[in-house]
């Protein structure tokens, strides 16, 4: 375990605010909300805001960041997680569009080894370093990719589940013999599907959205079932139903 | 049981091996003289590694020997209670081999396909007693792959599709059901797997090393896009998201990527042809 007195501003909804408050912490971090910046007025040497799904939302939160940080009057590196849209467009909500770095991971976080880091264009060289610097202090690697919308596994796995989805969909096999072919015939950590209700529905949706509105393809046409489940509040383990049901 | 298996490629040979192991009579068929030598001296060989690891004793390991007979003509499948085709993935032939075991097995023998993107309903389709026609999809290596698909085709019954699940469980295999559609699970699913790290290449949104990177630390998968088609085959990989693709009429989801076509163009089929994504002369 590292001791800094590094403060880091954690803001927005997405299964990762609660698994990096502990994974911050863990690490000697002191992690503060975005009320706490608000009333303390203290400076703060990261941001990290993790909003998906509700994009209005995250809109919002970055420009309240983005006003409390003005009186700052020095340059924080704003990591914003980039699944679904683009860090680009993120930075363009902002006073400060080139402190702004996209970042991408789904929860589990003790699963990934690697998280992904996105520069929007206008990202700065130093705050991309910093950016590196932040994650290698959680013990984890880094890889920088260019900016688009779901970086590289979280779109890739967003995409087998959609995959997975559609099949459920048209009933072609049971749930639990798609997850049981994707682990025995081909590998997989995981079945889509359970996977999928580990990770959160909603995020997998977002990805798969987003992809959808920015690339304007065909091909990341979200699967109907899969958007109904997350309206229904079925967004897997977390809420306690997803494909599978899961007891208290 | 009196298991017949038809084409002894390595499919074939390591179906082959999968049912004579679990005790089955085998009669391993192929027209080629010398594909059905060389599937008796790799049978043999996967026998004898058996025995050194001490999996099977050497009385075992000859009487498995004994229980594979080797023939060149469909004709004697007439006495079999379960056939399972192998040969390559050409619908014609296969529709000829189902017409004519159809025809001389009993309505009771279960006659499988191993086919990995060919409809069984179009392979059954005017056969005698189509209800006992169904797939049954072996994965690569067979031996070693723990899955087998069983297919459901339009006029396959319920109570073949519980004998094939049944005979799957003895073979010590994991079955899964499904209906007759591209793909199947395993191909189609795993299909953006493949197509969605070459668009994202395609992009530029980072190389293929860093995609296969990524992709097994941040994901955990066992091997990454790429180091996988390299390992299947290049040409394999775009064959079957061909047919996918095709079998779904062009939807847009299963589009095969550009860069595997030149690939292929190249000669750059993966590890068989010493150069894929890698560079396996080293």
């Amino acid at each position: 375990m590292t001791i800094t007195n590094k403060r880091v501003l954690l803001a927005g909804i997405s299964p990762l605010y609660q698994e990096l408050q502990v994974l911050f912490g863990q690490h000697g971090y002191h992690v503060l909300s975005l009320e706490q910046l608000t009333q303390e007025n203290d400076p703060v040497d990261y941001v990290v805001e993790v909003t998906n799904y509700d994009l209005a939302e995250k809109k919002r939160i970055i420009q309240q960041i983005d006003q409390s940080l003005r009186k700052q009057q020095r340059s924080v590196p704003i990591l914003t997680t980039s699944l679904a849209i683009t860090a680009t467009e993120v930075a363009s909500w902002t006073s400060m569009p080139q402190c702004v770095c996209g970042f991408g991971t789904l929860v589990p976080l003790s699963e990934r080894q690697l998280i992904e880091l996105a520069p929007a264009l206008q990202t700065d060289e130093a705050i991309i370093e910093q950016a590196r610097v932040l994650i290698h202090s959680l013990s984890k690697e880094t890889t920088v990719v260019d900016d688009e919308v779901g970086l590289v596994f979280p779109r890739v796995l967003a995409l087998i589940v959609n995959e997975a989805v559609f099949a459920l969909m048209e009933g072609i096999a049971t749930k639990e013999d798609i997850d049981v072919a994707m682990k025995k015939g081909t590998n997989y950590p995981y079945g889509p599907l359970e996977w999928a209700d580990l990770v959160g529905l909603d995020e997998i949706y977002a990805i798969i959205r987003g992809l959808h509105q920015n690339l304007g393809e065909d091909r990341y046409r979200p699967a109907p079932l899969l958007r109904k489940m997350v309206l229904a509040g079925r967004l897997g383990k977390r809420s306690k139903h997803g494909f599978y049901p899961y007891s208290e | 049981m009196r298991v017949g298996v038809v084409g002894a490629g390595t499919m074939g040979t390591g179906i082959a091996f999968v049912c004579a192991r679990r005790g089955h009579h085998v009669l391993l068929m192929d027209q080629n003289e010398g594909i059905l030598e060389r599937a008796k001296s790799d049978l043999q060989e996967m026998l004898e590694r058996e025995r050194q690891k001490d999996r099977i004793t050497p009385q075992e390991q000859e009487q498995i020997e004994q229980s594979i007979e080797y023939v060149q003509e469909l004709d004697v499948m007439a006495g079999q209670e379960i056939v399972i085709e192998a040969v390559s993935e050409e619908i014609d032939l296969k529709k000829r081999i189902f017409q004519q075991l159809a025809a001389i097995c009993s309505e009771s023998t279960l006659l499988l396909t191993n086919t990995s993107s060919l409809s069984i309903t179009e392979i059954a389709a005017g056969c005698l007693h189509e209800e006992r026609i169904l797939g049954f999809h072996f994965f690569n290596p067979a031996p070693v792959m723990p899955l087998v698909e069983v297919v459901r085709g339009m006029k396959s019954s319920g109570t073949n599709i519980q004998r094939a699940v049944q005979f799957a469980k003895d073979l010590g295999k994991i079955p899964v059901v499904v209906e007759n559609t591209p793909g199947f699970i395993v191909n189609r699913i795993a299909r953006p797997y493949y197509n969605e790290a070459l668009k994202i290449l395609e992009e530029r949104v980072t190389t293929f090393d860093q995609i296969d990177q990524i992709m097994t630390k941040a994901g955990g998968f066992k091997m990454g896009p790429f180091a996988l088609q390299d390992l299947i085959g290049i040409d394999i990989n775009l064959a079957t998201t061909q047919t996918v693709y095709t079998n779904f009429f062009q939807e847009d989801r299963f589009r095969p990527s550009r860069i595997q076509q030149q690939m292929v163009e190249a000669g750059r089929l993966g590890r068989k042809s010493g150069e894929g994504f890698y560079d396996y002369h080293k």
